[in-house]
């Protein structure tokens, strides 16, 4: 694949790679943004080559899933070097009342349930019902067996399920 | 609970509100190339880890060839004393230094042996 065709498969993927960097990131746009920039330079420096043993799209979402935990390790890094700096300052002023409100309205939102689950349940279920693949690509991008990911799907989907409908009876 | 096509609605739904607020592909990939061209780009990071490695290499040879070579300022080993060498120096010391003569005695060099009269 030169590098045209591959700049093109890339942009054909692109907003399918945003939703799958956002559920990677915890759902914080800048950092999915970042991840999705890394992901294109490491494909088109050549340093991430798709070798063709599955599709195209189920390799990018591996990229982007390693990416995005690298990210990860290094940001709790630095955010345990910064709380060393911050454990001398004033604690934080309390969430004004309209945020909380805010805050309780998105409390029982898909987005909130999702967070709730197993990262792999979250991973499976976003991959299966968002990015509309078969638990067989999706055990694929999570780097797990086939019975693995069925197992994290049956759970998570269940857990879902109860953790939507509880927050609708509320 | 809910069933299945809830579910997957309301995955539909968070999918078309992404859809609506992610950046296109040319802001992204333009962004990720204004990274790149500030960050050293993969064919001059060889060469600057290369010369920073010379130059560790230069400074532990220099480091190494000063700390063999003899200052003019450092004594020789041989002629080094230690500034408590006074200490070690008892009194009557000097007799010790010296290999005593056998059938002598030290008293005969403190006290001055008579001449022989009769001769």
């Amino acid at each position: 694949m030169d590098d045209v065709e591959l700049r093109l498969q890339l942009e054909r993927a692109h907003a399918d790679c945003f939703g799958w960097a956002m559920a990677c990131c915890g759902r914080h746009r800048d950092d999915a943004e970042e991840v999705l920039q890394t992901v294109y330079l490491t494909v088109l420096d050549g340093r991430a080559r798709y070798d063709g043993r599955s599709s195209f799209r189920t390799w990018l979402f591996g990229v982007i899933r390693r990416t995005a935990a690298s990210e990860r390790r290094k940001t709790w890094l630095r955010g345990l070097l910064l709380k060393r700096e911050a454990d001398g300052l004033e604690p934080e002023a309390l969430a004004a009342p309209d945020a909380e409100v805010e805050r309780d309205s998105r409390r029982y939102s898909l987005g909130n349930a999702l967070a709730q689950l197993a990262p792999r349940q979250h991973e499976v279920l976003q991959l299966v019902f968002y990015h509309e693949m078969t638990v067989d690509e999706a055990a694929a991008v999570m780097g797990v067996s086939v019975g693995s990911a069925r197992t994290h799907y049956a759970r998570g989907k269940a857990r879902l399920a109860a953790l939507l409908g509880d927050a609708r009876e509320l | 609970m809910m069933d299945e096509s809830e579910i997957r609605s309301g995955f539909a739904r968070l999918r078309d509100a992404d859809r609506e607020r992610a950046p296109s592909f040319g802001q992204t990939y333009g962004r990720a190339r204004g990274r790149k061209s500030w960050r050293a780009t993969p064919r001059v990071r060889p060469l600057v880890f290369g010369a920073m490695a010379a130059a560790a290499i230069a400074t532990i040879w220099l480091a190494q060839t000063r700390s063999l070579s003899p200052s003019a300022a450092t004594p020789a080993i041989a002629t080094w004393r230690a500034p408590t060498d006074v200490l070690l120096r008892t009194p009557g010391s000097e007799l010790l230094s010296e290999m005593p003569a056998l059938g002598t005695s030290i008293l005969d060099e403190m006290i001055p042996v008579p001449s022989n009269r009769g001769t």
